[in-house]
This record gives C-alpha cells, structure tokens and sequence, in this order.
C-alpha cells in the first residue's frame, strides 16, 4: 500500500512537471518589440523575462533608438514578425510612432494576429483604430492625482518641466492641464519649466545637465516645498539625484516605477538575481532616502508599469488566442492583469467603442 | 588586370557596401518574401527623394542638405489637404500642386542665402535645415490656433495651441500606390509609383541635354569660367535649388502617402541625411552623381537596413546588440564613404599637379 501511494505520488509529480513544461511551450508565437536598454530598461526585461517564461514561443527585437528618425525601421521590425505564420500575436512597448502605419499593414495581410500596444506615442484617436488592445498610463487621471499626491506631500508649488514636442502629445497636454486645474483647487501653484528637448540638438546630455542646474536653482528661489515633475524618461534619473540632494518633493516620475531612475540615481546595486524584484528595490529606496533625511518627499508607483505592460501584453495575447478572453471586458482584463502579474490596476476607458485603457496604481511614499 | 582595378577602385564604396549587405542577408536567414517586400516599399518611397539630390549636385553646389525644406513645403500641403479633407489620387495630385509653389518659394529664398555663402553649401544648407525646423514648430505649434484661426478638432491639441504630433492621413494612405498594383506572394509592386520615379529619371536625363541643362554642368564644372562664357551662374544655382526643393516636396508627398501617418515634427527631421546617405553609399560624390547611383545606392542602404538587425541578432544573439551592430556598419561605411572620396581627390589633384609640372 505504502509502495502503490508512493508511485502514486511520484506519477503525481512527473504529470505535475510535464503539465508545467506544457503550459511554458505556446501552441504558437507571440512577437514583442521594445526599445534598447539605452532606452528604457524596464521594457526590455521584461521582455526578456517573456522569452525565458516561454522559451522558442516569444520572440524579442528592439527598434532603434533613434526611432523618431528611423521610422522605416520600426515598420519593417514589427512587420518581420507578420511574415512568420506562427507569429499570433505581435505586443509593441513602448508603441513608438511608426508602430500604427505597421499595423495597419499588418491587418491588410493577415487578420488571423492580435495586436497590443503599450505606451502608445502616436495620436490616440488614431491608433485606436488600428490595435486589438492598448494600455497608456492614465495621463488623464494622472494629472490630477500628481497635484493631489504633491498637496499630500507638502508641496505649495509644482514644477512641470517639459518641451513643445511633448505637449504636442494629446494626453500630455491634457494631463498638465487637469494637473493645473487640481492644483489650483488644492491652492497650489504650478509652474512651467520649458527643458531641452533631448531629440533636439544637444541630445540627452543637454536636457540632463539642464536638469541638474536647474532644480537646485528653482530650489533657491521657491524654498524647498516645490514638487518636481517631468514629462520625459531621460530627466528622471538627474531629477531624483538634485531633487534629494535640494531637498524637495518627488511625487512620481514620467513613467512610475520603482526602477525608472531610482536605482541610478541613489546608487543602488541591483545584482542578477534580484531583477523585477519589486519589494527588494522598494525597500532599498525607502532606506537610502531615509539615509539621506528626505523621507516622506520621495514617491512612486509600486508597481512598475512599463514592465507591467509588456507582461501583461504576452499574456493577454495568450489568453485571449487560447482561452477566447475578451479584450473588451474591462473587468475580465483587471482580472487576467491581475493573475498575470499579482499587481492590481485600475483600468479605465479612453473612448467607448476601442480596447485603448488607461491604467493606474497606487503610490507609494519612501 | 587594369581594368578590374580600375572598377573596383571607382566604385569601392558601393562594392564594400553590397559586401555588408550579402553577407547580412545570408546571416539574416530572413523569408525571402519578407526581404523582397521592404525592399519594393522602400525603393517606392525614398526613391524620388534621392533623385532630387542629383541637380544640385552637377550644377556645383554639393549635397543638398536644404531638401529638409522642400520636405517641409510638402508637409505644410499634407495638413492642408487633410484639414480640407482632399482624398484618392485627385487630392493627392492637388496636394502635390498646393506644394510646388510652397517648395518654389522656400527654394528660392535658400537659393539666395546658398549664393551668399559659395563653396560652403552643404553646412549651410544643414543649417538652413535646423532653421526651417524651428520656424515651422513656431508655426504649428503656436501660431495655429492662436494667431492662425484654426478649429479641427481631429488635428488640434484639445486643451492649447498647436497641432497634434500626428496627423492621420487615411485618405491619401496608398493612394498613389493602389492605382494599379502587381501582387506577386506577400508583395505588392505599386507599379504607378515606380512609374513616377521612372519619368522623373527620364526627366532628369533629358534635363541635361537641353540648354538650360548644359549650363548647370558648365557651372557645376567651373563657376568663373562658366561665368565668362556669359552664363549667369547665380541665376542658374538658384534655379537648380528651387528644382531640387520643388522635386523633394513631392518626394515626401509620395514617402507620406506610403506610410500613411505624418509625425507632425519629426517627419523631416532625417529627410536630408537618409537620402544623402542612400546617393553617397551609390558611389556618388559631393561633385558627381548620377541617376544610377541614386537608384542603386537607395537599393543597398535599404537593404542592409532590412536585413543588419536580423544579422546582427543571428551573430551576436542578443536583440539589442543586433540594433547596435545596424547603426555602427551603416554610418561607418557611410563614413568610409567621404573618406575615400577626400582621399580620392586629393590623389587626383596630386596627379594634376604632378601632370601640371611635368608639362
């Protein structure tokens, strides 16, 4: 009897092991373009993450890092993976411009594939139209939150620093303009800072220098109760740098993440195996900004969201192909989001009749 | 023997360059369909842009980094048409006619500042093409909706001045290239398209054998001398950009109606520098171009485009590093390019000297 259980129980295990095995092997393949590391870390290993969670069925490719430029590259990047018949799915983060024209190829050839943006750049109206399912930041909400987070904080003033190219976006420009509405009920001033656009002549560096000089500067003529807030991912890093070092409030960055800027900028070592471990980097932040005395003014996200969105891309792809989930069932994406990640997001629609959500999730004060 | 040595020596770079691209085609490993389709779509969009590099470049006054305005011109007639909702082949005709005088004009202006400065063209034509950027980001992004009265809510910002970044351009999208198309597996041969880019290398051909055509030669080859034989050269330079800008605009009409989406302030940033790239890398200098360099150095820097990600994923097996090994190969040789081309005429003028002595 002891011996039937045994084999029993080891019969148990083995279907167990192949039944794991099977659910890591896809039918099928799920393409997923990201930028480089020297664009945005997050999305890349996530990415990577993907293809280690399903190896041989999720293909990664970058699109270049001049993208703005290169626009023909993009295309032909994403469009290579229509090409493979296995490819179901093609997930696109961040949704650099050029991705709508790719997609719109792509539904002329095939409409057997699902097609999932996140962080889209182009026009919303415009690429609502040609994606199965988007995810953005809810720039929208977002606004407000960051006026009534900074309030929370202790901030009197809010510093916006941007470019004309970004507020060119729609939802960055609306974003500002419910953050100024906010601000002005909660009684606080926000103030417009124009930055060096970093695909402008002085590059990266020009906007990061800029930064730099700049926060201490405005730290000096509005006191310390100023909150920082920046519209563009290469600003995040030097911002949290002179942000802790002037001593003034941080609500969140561009794109809030536990990982975006914070581990550079207060130096913290991130080794092998503690990569996308968010409690381990929240606690990390928590300690060296308490260690520099400016606890309760440093912020953001706990989850982090980019990541989230190439995760939560791969597998909304699977089970909408394998499982029929409808991507247009708000609920049911929270829900599968939340299975996939073990993050709660708030999704809410941008317009009636597209799967394009606005996501957001709770902050977290260090 | 010679001879061999003769044509490899003139034609290094695109021989260099076709070596890259085979060997990325055979690290790639790419469906073959896929490759014939990026290559068909961007010899139909960048095409016409690279041949409007070539008058400049015989009547003497070297790469025509100013194209970015001409670009501009034709982006300038885009929101227009797509503001007053122009649609198919009629609209996009119209669009190109609404260009033209736009294109004239800037040609014209950047023509006069070209003569102002002789024998630094090509820097100053750069940055005439930062400045046009700037004036135009002026315009769209404030005047519109402030000084210009302007109220579509499908190409303004909702909450302040300014057009969006992007505009959608459905109703032009392949317009050009539907109206008769050849489908042979995934690939679709806009035939009417490469048509176009066919005349208007016919049209350049035949351009250089009129009159007016031989005195942008004669200038190109010597500006003083032209001048003495009671050519006027400044009028002539003029005209030559103006003809190139006009020829960019609709380029651009042609690349935009392809892609079908318009990055309001980005779209012409790169313009000048990929299609003079695609002409340097056909073996054309600063002082000789050629049509069949045009078209031949438009077909290899595509490729490697098409095929150096993939490549360098096979090689080096991580995404990224396959990214960075496109960009360092295609500048580099586009580096080793004006390299050889310096060298190259400054041993010909060794030679001439040492001729000039010797006589």
């Amino acid at each position: 009897m002891k011996r039937r259980l045994s084999l029993v129980l080891v019969l148990v295990l083995i279907f167990g092991l192949i039944g794991v095995v099977e659910a890591a092997a896809l039918p099928f393949k799920i393409g997923v373009v990201t930028g480089t590391v020297s664009q945005g870390e997050e999305e890349y290993q996530a990415a990577v993450k993907m293809v280690a969670r399903y190896p041989g069925s999720v293909e990664h490719v970058t699109y270049p890092d001049n993208f703005m430029q290169e626009q023909e590259t993009v295309i032909g990047q994403i469009l290579q993976f229509a090409m493979d018949p296995e490819i179901k799915a093609i997930v696109v983060c961040q949704a650099v411009p050029g991705t709508t024209a790719a997609f719109n190829t792509i539904r002329d050839m095939r409409d057997d594939i699902v097609l999932i943006m996140g962080l889209p750049h182009e026009d919303p109206d415009m690429i609502a139209g040609a994606v199965d399912f988007a995810m953005e930041t809810d720039q929208i909400r977002r606004g407000a939150n960051i006026a009534e987070l900074a309030h929370r904080m202790g901030a009197k003033k809010i510093l916006h620093y941007s470019f004309p190219r970004h507020m060119s976006m729609e939802l960055l420009a609306v974003r500002y303009n419910n953050m100024k509405e906010e601000a002005e009920k909660l009684g606080l001033e926000v103030i417009d800072v124009t930055a060096p656009d970093p695909m402008g002549d002085a590059g990266i560096p020009g906007t990061q220098q800029f930064i730099l000089e700049d926060i201490p500067r405005q730290a000096e003529l509005h006191g310390e109760d100023i909150a920082f807030f920046g519209t563009n991912c290469a600003m995040m890093e030097p911002a949290i740098r002179a942000s802790m070092e002037a001593g003034i409030i941080f609500p969140e960055q561009c794109c809030p993440s536990p990982f975006h800027g914070y581990p550079g900028a207060l130096g913290i070592e991130i080794s092998e195996d503690r990569k996308g471990d968010v409690d381990y980097i929240l606690e990390q932040i928590s300690a060296k900004v308490a260690e520099q005395g400016n606890s309760g003014r440093m912020a953001t996200w706990v989850a982090p969201i980019n990541m989230i969105f190439v995760e939560a891309g791969v597998e909304l792809a699977i089970q909408s192909i394998q499982h029929g989930l409808d991507l247009s069932d708000q609920a049911a994406v929270e829900e599968a989001v939340y299975e996939a990640t073990g993050i709660r997001i708030s999704l809410n629609r941008y317009k009636d009749d597209a799967n394009f959500y606005l996501v957001i999730a709770d902050s977290i004060i260090f | 023997m010679n001879q061999v040595k003769k044509f490899v020596s003139k034609n290094a770079v695109p021989i260099l360059f076709a070596i890259v691209c085979l060997l990325g085609v055979y690290y790639a490993e790419m469906p073959g369909q896929f490759l014939l389709m990026e290559i068909v779509k961007r010899m139909a969009r960048n095409s016409f842009l690279v041949l409007s590099l070539i008058i400049p470049v015989v009547a003497g006054m070297g790469l025509n980094f100013g194209i970015v305005l001409g670009a501009l011109a034709g982006q300038i007639a885009l929101i227009l048409s797509t503001h007053w909702e122009w649609a198919g082949i009629g609209g996009l005709g119209l669009t190109a006619l609404l260009a033209t005088p736009l294109a004239a004009l800037f040609g014209f202006l950047a023509g006069m500042v070209l003569n102002k400065a002789k024998g630094r063209e090509m820097i100053t034509g750069m940055v005439m093409g930062f400045f046009a950027n700037g004036v135009y980001q002026f315009i769209f992004l404030f005047l519109v909706g402030t000084l210009i009265p302007f109220d579509n809510p499908t190409l303004r910002i909702s909450t302040s001045p300014g057009l969006r970044n992007t505009v959608n351009l459905s109703r032009l999208r392949g317009v050009l290239d539907n109206v008769w198309t050849v489908q042979y597996g995934f690939t679709k041969i806009p035939i009417v398209t490469f048509m176009v880019i066919a005349l208007l290398a016919v049209a350049i051909w035949a351009f250089f054998k009129t009159k007016l055509g031989q005195d942008f030669r004669a200038v190109g080859q010597d500006r003083h001398i032209a001048g003495v034989a009671g050519i006027q050269t400044d009028r002539n330079r003029i005209l030559a950009i103006v003809f190139s800008t006009v020829l960019a605009a609709w380029g651009q009409i042609i690349f935009l109606q392809n892609i079908g989406t318009l990055n309001t302030y980005n779209s012409h940033e790169q313009v000048g520098t990929f299609a003079i790239a695609a002409l340097l890398i056909g073996g054309a200098s600063v002082t000789r171009a050629t049509i069949g360099q045009a078209l031949m150095g438009t077909f290899l820097f595509h490729l490697l485009f098409v095929v150096s990600p993939s490549a360098g994923q096979a090689i080096f097996g991580s995404a990224q590093v396959g990214e960075y090994f496109r960009v360092f190969v295609a500048y580099g040789i586009i580096a080793i390019s004006l390299a050889l081309h310096a060298w190259r005429s400054k041993s010909l003028s060794k030679v001439s000297m040492e001729e000039d002595v010797t006589a």
